[in-house]
């Protein structure tokens, strides 16, 4: 079934979507090398600064950086989103159900699919910067400049050598990839209540926006909800590449991504083996 | 409960969320072999009661059979049912042929037993058929449609308005696919409001009203004295 479902998802909406984010990072490597590669260039909302040009692996963490927050909520909220309002759309999701194929089943070779895309966009993004990093700069060892830490007049400087380098890009792009899960889980569940894969789409990404505008950081007044959010500590990984490198909250965002999964993914199937299939 | 039969309906209830009641209490019978027609007017409960035979619409109260076995969402016996129900619904940048194929694969059954060459002389569309199904006419998808609920030769074929919007030609090509399976014993029930096609192609026919059965039989049987089986329909019904 999960064949027959690759088959399917062999479609032009599919390439589009990795390639867009795979032009993006070929994008992002021209930009920084026409702008200047040799400037330190700030990562993320934490002060720490990356020189393009000293390391292969300061494409792929500022790929990330700048595709964690909406591009990949995006493209894993089209893969979640269309998996089973796709179908509706279509209108073969009736045939697929009276041929009596189990509907328990069905839903779990259309989530493990949409899982996979989803987990090859976020994999995807460093890949081709961490390519496009090895030929602009060759394989070479971390510099991160840890600004936080660095008084006026001494750099607080780490070098990571690239095996190290490596292993924390590796660890911080598993950690996005569980930080999609939430949205995944939402705009799958939402894939099986609707028949329009767009409102699907659009939840998933709109549940990113929602978390992103209500964030403590920018709105004081809901500091109460904010570490209950889907999408606002996926940057945490950052941490990782100062020196010693800090963990604090990647575990209870995890737990946060594992409780959303698990809560709209056994939604998604509680529904979904009980509706009427009227598409 | 009897597994001779093809299609046992009891007490068939079903009531939507918004109060909509579909069926309200439907009782119906096919033998195998028998090719009918369950007709009635737009929103008497036929397409519902078509939907809940393939285990798309759960009922409200009621038993359904088919072969013997309850159906259920994924029933096994689902697997002896082929349908066409609301049109045909495709994969719309796949080819015909890769659909046919996909949606025999879902069954997990071995291709040998789709029979799909049967399927395709059905289907009709020549070298079209590796076309993208997006850029198919309305006759075709209809055609492919067809095929598709064929594959595997289904002893029982569920069909849902199975000529309406097809030009002269495509209902005299359904009709002929109706009498082929007809011809090898297998069962149709197909849901129709053309009382003139129910009365060329069943041998019986099913009236409903209001999400109930008004009468069934032999379509010679029910328009006994009346010229036609429309007007038969109308006394049954009351009008």
């Amino acid at each position: 079934m999960i064949r027959v479902e690759l088959a399917k998802q062999a479609r032009p909406r599919t390439f589009a979507a990795l390639g867009a984010l795979a032009v993006f990072a070929v994008a992002l490597a021209v930009a920084l090398a026409l702008t200047g590669a040799d400037r330190a260039e700030p990562v993320g909302d934490i002060p720490l600064l990356l020189v393009p040009a000293a390391s292969p692996f300061v494409l792929p963490v500022i790929a990330l950086t700048s595709t964690m927050k909406f591009f990949l909520p995006l493209a894993v909220s089209v893969f979640a989103g269309e998996a089973v309002a796709g179908e509706a759309h279509w209108g073969s999701l009736r045939y697929v159900l009276a041929r009596g194929v189990s509907r328990s089943r069905f839903l779990a070779s259309k989530a493990a699919v949409a899982a996979l895309l989803s987990l090859a966009a976020v994999v995807l993004v460093p890949a081709v910067a961490l390519a496009a990093g090895v030929v602009t700069a060759g394989w070479q060892p971390l510099p991160a400049v840890d600004g936080g830490a660095s008084p006026a007049l001494h750099q607080v400087r780490a070098v990571f050598p690239p095996d190290a380098a490596l292993a924390r890009l590796a660890v911080g792009t598993a950690y996005i990839a569980a930080g999609m899960t939430s949205i995944f889980a939402f705009a799958f569940f939402l894939s099986t209540v609707t028949a329009r894969p767009l409102v699907a789409v659009a939840g998933g990404v709109g549940l990113t926006i929602l978390s992103r505008v209500l964030n403590s950081d920018y709105l004081p007044g809901v500091a109460v909800l904010s570490p209950y959010l889907p999408n606002n500590d996926v940057d945490l990984w950052l941490h990782l590449f100062q020196q010693p490198g800090q963990t604090d909250g990647m575990l209870r965002f995890l737990v946060l991504q594992a409780v959303y999964a698990v809560a709209f993914l056994a939604l998604a199937w509680w529904w979904f083996t009980r509706r009427d299939v009227l598409s | 409960m009897a597994a001779d039969e093809a299609i046992r309906i009891e007490g068939l209830v079903k009531r939507f969320p918004r109060g909509v009641t579909a069926l309200a209490g439907l009782d119906l019978v096919v033998e195998p072999g028998q090719v009918v027609g369950l007709t009635g007017p737009n929103g008497c409960g036929k397409s519902v009661t078509l939907r809940v035979l393939l285990g798309l619409v759960r009922p409200t109260a009621g038993r359904v059979l088919v072969f013997g076995q309850p159906v259920t969402p994924g029933a096994g016996v689902l697997a002896r049912v082929g349908a066409l129900v609301d049109g045909p619904g495709f994969v719309p940048h796949l080819s015909g042929l890769e659909n046919l194929r996909l949606a025999w694969r879902l069954t997990g059954r071995p291709d040998v037993e789709a029979h799909l060459d049967a399927a395709l002389a059905v289907a009709c569309l020549g070298e079209a058929i590796d076309r993208p199904y997006r850029t198919y006419s309305h006759g075709m998808r209809y055609r492919l449609g067809l095929a598709q609920a064929l594959l595997g030769t289904p002893d029982l074929l569920l069909l849902d308005e199975p000529t309406t919007g097809l030009d002269p030609a495509h209902v005299r090509d359904v009709r002929a696919v109706i009498a082929g399976v007809a011809a090898r014993g297998g069962t149709i029930l197909l849901s129709s409001h053309q009382l003139a096609e129910v009365e060329e192609v069943c041998t019986h026919a099913a009236f409903m009203r209001e999400g109930r059965l008004v009468a069934s039989g032999r379509v010679a049987e029910l328009i006994g004295s009346a010229p036609t089986l429309e007007v038969a329909y109308l006394r049954a019904a009351g009008r």
